[in-house]
């Protein structure tokens, strides 16, 4: 029983790399079509190294991410610089794509945005669950997001 | 064959064979069900339809748990404070499981509904395996499309089992078993819709299984509930009265001093308390008489675990007096 089912799971997992570029997970709202090649809205909250305001200005690690996430999908990003629970509202009406600051894992914020999985490995992070926030099920968006982190940082 | 002052008390071949294999079937399945339910864990996600059937999975080890848990009870032979034996604690255990898929399927019919109404995105993302990024919903659709064969082969045999056990714990856990793969296939139209971007098909898929999940819970409890207010006993799958009762009422009838017959039969819960009422042909009866037709009736059937004959003029209403009932 015990090497078919690893055998089954590897055909499994065959299959879904497979299918993975055939667009699923998709959107419900359409995000990551909309960004490539347009804009990317992201929201950002100061915190350490991490993410650094400067008037206009957003640096540090995770905008530097998003910069190149963006890029990668030739789309300009937009600036929006708030508190924590402003850029979660904004998530969650549709307003924002993604948020950064110095969120990990153990957000309370996980009951209204999507949360990434963690990326301890980031450079400044100090070994914290760094996620980034995105829109409840924008699953497309995650996936891409996620799979951009994995080969930058993973 | 064992047959005591007030009914038969031991178990023919057959069902001490069926009996056995019976209990191997339930400890398989709690296995089984047990490496299903921690597989599941881990990948249940964010998906609604995912998460009912994780719980619609560990709600179906009740129905294994309190058959062998009754069966501990109702092994036990008659005592001066329970003169009945114990047989009714597999009616409570069935009682128990229904009420059981009842409340928390309606729980999680309404959490599904609050979900769609409140349009919630599922939200399901990926994971990193061989470094590759992988979405988590296909290991949701492999480990759903893994677990589905099980109940099949578990839910047949068991179906065999109860009716030569006239088990109806049993029969309504084989029954489950065999639907068990539309919950499956369900779940697994859940996770593929939200992959398509279809937010609202993991809903209705958790709407669907929860609803399918109080479907049973209102089937059994309806079924305890009737057998433990003692309706007149029927088959084990409840289609109708059970055909019993017209044997005995042939049974005494054929006696020559008996004029006519009629019972009272109910259900205990795997064996039967019957009370029939004889009016005789003449005024008098002897003992020697009376003792040979409860023999007689008990020797029907492994499950007439208590007999009384009571004599009487004229019959009650209530009784069964046809000797062919559907």
């Amino acid at each position: 029983m015990r090497p078919r089912i690893v055998s089954a799971l590897a055909v499994a997992a065959t299959l879904a790399l497979a299918l993975t570029g055939c667009g699923i997970p998709a959107d419900p709202d359409g995000s990551l079509d909309r960004i490539t090649g347009g804009v990317l809205r992201a929201g950002a909250s100061p915190s350490g190294n991490l993410v650094m305001v400067d008037g206009d200005e957003v640096s540090g690690v995770l905008p530097e991410v998003i910069e190149d996430f963006a890029a990668a999908r030739d789309a300009r990003v937009e600036w929006t610089v708030d508190s924590e629970e402003d850029l979660v509202d904004d998530l969650a009406s549709g307003r924002l794509d993604v948020a950064v600051g110095g969120m990990t894992a153990q957000t309370p914020w996980a009951e209204q945005v999507s949360v990434t999985r963690a990326y301890p490995e980031l450079p400044g992070a100090n070994g914290a669950d760094v996620v980034i926030l995105l829109p409840m099920g924008e699953n497309g968006l995650q996936a891409a997001i996620e799979g951009f982190l994995d080969e930058e940082v993973g | 064959m064992r047959i005591d002052a007030v009914g038969r008390t031991d178990l023919p071949d057959q069902q001490r064979e069926a009996l056995r294999s019976a209990v191997r079937w339930e400890w398989f399945t709690i296995g089984y069900t047990t490496v299903t339910i921690v597989l599941i864990a881990l990948v249940v996600g964010g998906s609604q339809a995912m998460k009912t059937a994780w719980v619609e999975d560990m709600l179906s080890l009740i129905p294994q748990i309190s058959f062998l848990l009754a069966l501990l009870f109702i092994r036990r032979r008659p005592t001066r404070a329970f003169p009945y034996g114990l047989h009714r604690v597999m009616g409570v255990g069935h009682l128990v499981a229904g009420v059981a898929l009842l409340t928390i399927g309606g729980s999680l019919a309404v959490e599904s509904v609050v979900g769609l109404v409140k349009a919630e995105h599922p939200a399901i993302g990926t994971v990193r395996v061989f470094g590759a990024t992988v979405w988590l919903g296909w290991f949701m659709v492999a480990v759903m499309a893994l677990v589905v064969v099980g109940p099949f082969f578990y839910g047949h045999a068991k179906a065999k089992l109860a009716p030569v056990l006239h088990n109806k714990v049993l029969y309504a856990d084989a029954d489950m078993a065999k639907a068990d793969w539309t919950t499956t296939v369900a779940s697994i139209v859940g996770v593929l819709g939200v992959g398509i971007g279809l937010w609202w098909l993991d809903g209705v898929a958790a709407l669907f299984i929860s609803a399918g999940i109080v479907w049973d819970g209102i089937k059994n409890a309806r079924t305890a509930i009737l057998d433990l207010i003692d309706q007149r006993a029927r088959t084990q799958d409840d289609s109708g009265a059970h055909p019993l009762i017209g044997r005995i009422v042939q049974r005494l009838e054929e006696l020559p001093w008996v004029d006519e017959a009629a019972v009272r039969m109910r259900d205990m819960g795997q064996v039967f308390h019957v009370e029939a009422f004889v009016v005789p042909r003449r005024r008098k009866v002897r003992v020697r008489e009376l003792d040979e037709a409860r023999r007689a009736v008990a020797e029907i059937d492994w499950k007439m675990q208590d007999v009384s004959i009571v004599v009487v003029p004229a019959l009650p209403k209530e009784a069964t007096n046809e000797s062919v009932v559907a």
